[in-house]
């Protein structure tokens, strides 16, 4: 039997038809699909066992009590630890990314020195015996070692001011904190103690500067309890108003917004206070005469003219906080650092006259945890010691270091004045950085040891600036150092033992055990990320209200050179000092922001108008120490005579994600001493704008 | 398309007045959806956000300018837009719990439901995801990294749905009435001011059942009949009213 072509036709096509009822052609059509998209180089994800470990992340200022979960023991992401008061299951942006920042292109992969031809990879001993050296020359010369620390919470404070101390320096310094100028207010007050704020307890909550949902405190926890006060489709329990020269993201959500230009806060916070006095309210205090008479300088018509808040506006608020049943007024920089005393002091006074102290709803005082290091500086000593001033003191040649420390801080890119700073830091022979990061200053330092990421290491958290409660926390490793590096306090202390300085601990978990129990903590609890919080609040008799202080600090002192003042915008997504732009965070940044490598300043149609400037102009922002270049962006939420401005941009270091986008704002911020408490400030720098 | 109704209906609540805008529901969302950095995050025709927060203001000249914050997850509408225009059933709405899905090896990238989509809510891979050295070993197992070439969008997490399931299946809880925190997704834990509430809006034991009740609740573009599964609130009028579009001609007062 042959095969016609007929037969072989009808064979083909019954073949053909006949799969096409077959799962066949379907199934390798959908493998085709799924094999044109399962390429090697995809990421695979990693699957395994899942589970949550409590930590803290220290990318934010005030620390994030977090939740980690981790896949087969990697951590995959970082969320709020649910059971924490501090965080209540949020997170800040910044230690959001923080699970992803462990393999960040900017990480420091191990010790490093610097040589002719850059930073060479060394080995540990290299290191610690390269820095023993340097350090045992300088031991018991007094003031030729300093160390600078950014951690504000931690007791990392206590061993490095004790190893700085032991080598006979006393040139430890905490970078510029909210906290440290909240603290030196309170000591010129008389007061002692840690002051806090009890935002869960008040029903009128008055701001003046501090941008409680993003730079000012605990952001987290303002957030939150601003958050369950202010329950979906119901009556509002509590009312927010903020004042300050910007309409920021504090602002946003407030019930109302005060324009008062940043060298005012302090007129704004007296003018309050003066109508509360008018009102009858008086505060126990031996100056309180002196107080009061001064307050006839800060009348609602002189604020007025000061300030520009309306007299009506003014004695509106007053009040309100008078009639409140739990007021509480919190007044501080609109940017978390840089402000006077005064304000603070001017705020105080004001919760001081409503009888808003050590009650609920009020300002909290309570006792500083004792330090457990042998030699470590006392809180307060740490409130008083400027950095930025020390740096001047090197500048001018009345210090003069051969060694500094500088320990998860970047000043050569985050102080005022950054430029000048950096540039003394280059007369210090010897830096050594212990960053996490190759940030701007460790680009300068002579040797880089890196220090673990938060959740490769052990670390601890004491009462960040702000709660209102005194509190402890510890958080264990989550994850061995994917990095070559190794925890600082640990090698302080083993360097301390090797130059024979007696700290009296040789590990930092001693030190944190020791600490724990201090605080009157359970290690058990504490270190598993139960927070230790104490609601024992302190005497405060016998304070002051630095009258004299007040009268010459509150008046502004407006240099017509500089027509604009300036407000810098410190915002967690965008980054701090300490932390550039984490990869994950870039796309929060909004194109009104930072377009392309350009950063945008704000301003308002009217002051735009009156500087010849239109949408997108690229300009230059020019004050007396500094300048930096930018776009700008009209818009309505800065006040007139004022041009608002991010900090956060302009990194010379770090990596491709953030090197080289928009200026360094810190540059243009211009330091100035405080009348009545040489202070250093600089959130009332003024600037000049110009279209280039 | 036609309105498609399940016995569990997922929902959002956000609170726009409290939201800050500080953008820690896109991170958390970009870290647990494995979106890969981009260099230059500022040319946003390129950018992945799935979630993203917008700002909006009341036109007013300072000092009366308000702003308001506005996140914007995929609204997975009842009515899709999308579904229908999909010439490979690559993104349908067909699960319990009405999440649009996203089939990624389905996806020829023609874009037609982006072009649909009238919340910009979906994102075309354009490049293949590169993360920088290492960073793989921290991708969240609950979504595989996308190919160029696939569009990509929201999915109100749903491996952490999977997930809840398998905890219900184990602790012996029905399925279609679990307790609301068992499954919530990224960007609502993450939020530091409580602004975004998840849960099943038809499930009287879930916060959100009241909350898209409220007389403040509204949804975006609600006259365009897509029954999106996100709800927002707001007292502020001039906040709900740029919900929608109105024409200057129309004399509405109120929206929704």
């Amino acid at each position: 039997m042959g095969l016609d072509r007929r037969a072989f036709v009808q064979l083909a096509v019954g073949g053909v038809v006949g799969t096409l009822f077959t799962p066949i052609p379907w199934k390798l059509a959908d493998d085709a699909a799924i094999w044109s998209q399962n390429w090697p180089w995809i990421a695979k994800v990693t699957k395994g066992e899942i589970a949550f470990k409590n930590a803290i992340s220290k990318f934010c200022p005030s620390g994030c009590a977090v939740s980690v979960r981790t896949v087969e023991g990697a951590p995959t992401l970082v969320q709020g630890s649910k059971d924490n008061p501090l965080s209540q299951g949020g997170v800040c942006p910044a230690c959001a990314a923080g699970a992803q920042l462990l393999y960040s292109p900017a990480r420091v992969k191990g010790p490093m020195k610097k040589t002719q031809a850059g930073f060479e990879p060394i080995t540990w001993d290299e290191a610690l015996t390269t820095l023993s050296a340097k350090l045992s020359a300088v031991k018991g010369k007094d003031g030729k070692v300093a160390m600078v620390s950014g951690d504000q919470t931690g007791t990392t404070s206590e061993v490095f001011s004790a190893f700085v101390a032991a080598l006979g320096s006393q040139d430890f310094y905490l970078m510029p904190s909210e906290g440290q100028v909240a603290g030196k207010a309170w000591s010129i007050m008389g007061g002692t103690g840690k002051v806090g704020f009890d935002l869960k307890n008040a029903d009128f909550v008055l701001l003046v500067g501090a941008d409680a949902f993003e730079s000012w405190g605990p952001m987290v926890r303002n957030k939150k309890t601003f958050g369950s006060k202010r329950p979906v489709g119901q009556p509002n329990q509590a009312t927010y108003v903020y004042a300050g020269p910007v309409r920021n993201r504090t602002a946003a959500v407030c019930d109302q917004y005060v324009p008062v230009p940043a060298d005012s806060l302090t007129a704004f916070a007296l003018g309050l206070a003066a109508q509360l006095v008018q009102a009858g309210k008086s505060i126990d205090t031996a100056d309180f005469a002196d107080f009061k008479a001064m307050l006839g300088n800060f009348s609602a018509d002189k604020v007025e003219k000061l300030s520009g808040v309306k007299a009506a506006v003014l004695a509106d608020l007053a009040k309100k906080l008078a009639s409140a049943k739990a007021p509480l007024v919190i007044a501080g920089s609109p940017f978390g650092q840089g402000e006077g005393a005064a304000t603070f002091i001017a705020g105080a006074a004001v919760n001081l006259l409503l009888g808003q102290v050590n009650k609920p709803g009020g300002m909290k005082v309570f006792a500083d945890f004792a330090p457990v290091v042998k030699g470590a500086a006392t809180a307060k000593k740490l409130t008083e010691a400027s950095f930025a001033d020390y740096l001047s003191k090197v500048e001018k040649g009345k210090a003069s270091p051969e060694v500094l420390l500088v320990y998860e801080a970047n000043p050569a890119y985050g102080l005022p004045q950054a430029e000048a700073m950096s540039k003394v830091m280059e007369k210090i022979p010897f830096v050594v950085s212990f960053s996490t990061f190759l940030d701007e200053t460790a680009q300068k330092a002579q040797l880089i040891l890196p220090n673990p990421h938060p959740l490769e290491r052990l670390d601890d958290l004491a009462t960040p600036y702000g709660y209102s409660r005194a509190a402890y926390l510890v958080s264990l490793p989550v994850i061995k150092p994917v990095a070559d590096a190794k925890p600082t306090p640990d090698l302080i202390l083993g360097l301390a033992a090797k130059l024979g300085l007696d700290l009296g601990f040789s590990t930092y978990q001693d030190v944190l055990k020791a600490k724990t129990e201090a605080v009157g903590a359970s290690w058990g609890d504490v270190s598993k990320g139960k927070l230790f919080a104490s609601d024992v609040t302190k005497d405060v008799s016998g304070l002051n209200l630095a009258t004299a202080v007040l009268a010459k600090a509150a008046i502004p002192n407006r240099d017509p050179a500089y027509p604009l003042a300036l407000a810098p915008l410190a915002q967690l997504n965008v980054g701090t000092s300490a932390l550039a732009t984490a990869p994950q965070a870039l796309v929060t940044i909004r194109d009104t922001e930072l377009l392309g490598n350009d950063m945008f300043v704000q301003v308002c149609a009217e002051t735009a108008k009156a500087n010849g400037l239109s949408q997108g102009a690229k300009v230059k922002l020019t004050s007396s120490q500094g300048e930096c270049v930018a776009r700008v962006n009209v818009s309505e939420t800065v006040m007139p005579g004022t041009v608002a401005a991010p900090l956060g941009f302009g990194r010379t270091a770090w990596d491709k994600f953030t090197r080289g986008k928009g200026d360094n704002l810190s540059k243009v911020l211009a330091l100035s001493p405080e009348p009545g408490t040489n202070v250093s400030v600089w959130s009332d720098t003024r600037v000049k704008i110009a279209k280039i | 398309m036609e309105k498609q109704e399940f016995k569990i209906k997922w929902g959002m609540v956000i609170d726009l007045d409290k939201c800050t805008g500080c953008g820690a529901c896109m991170v958390s969302c970009q870290v647990e959806n494995n979106i890969a950095p981009q260099q230059d995050a500022s040319n946003k025709l390129r950018t992945l956000t799935w979630m993203n927060v917008f700002e909006m203001n009341n036109g007013q000249a300072f000092p009366d300018h308000e702003i308001a914050y506005l996140p914007r997850p995929c609204m997975q509408c009842g009515s899709p837009a999308c579904v229908p225009v999909c010439p490979v059933v690559a993104t349908d709405k067909n699960e319990e719990g009405g999440i649009v899905s996203q089939i990624y090896p389905r996806c020829i990238g023609c874009r037609y439901c982006m072009g649909a989509c009238p919340y910009h809510a979906r994102y075309f891979n354009w490049d293949d995801p590169v993360f920088p050295a290492g960073m793989e070993k921290t991708l969240s197992p609950n979504t595989s990294a996308r190919p160029r070439g696939v569009v990509e969008k929201c999915s109100f997490c749903h491996t952490r749905w999977g997930r809840a399931k398998e905890r219900a299946r184990k602790e012996g809880v029905d399925t279609m009435d679990m307790p609301q925190e068992w499954y919530q997704t990224a960007c609502t834990t993450a939020c530091p001011g409580g602004v975004i509430q998840f849960g099943d809006v038809n499930n009287p034991k879930h916060s959100v059942y009241e909350l898209v009740r409220s007389k403040y609740a509204f949804r975006l573009l609600e006259r365009l009949g897509l029954d999106p599964q996100v709800w927002y609130v707001s007292k502020r009028e001039w906040v709900r009213m740029l919900g929608d579009n109105y024409l200057e001609s129309e004399k509405a007062k109120k929206h929704a």
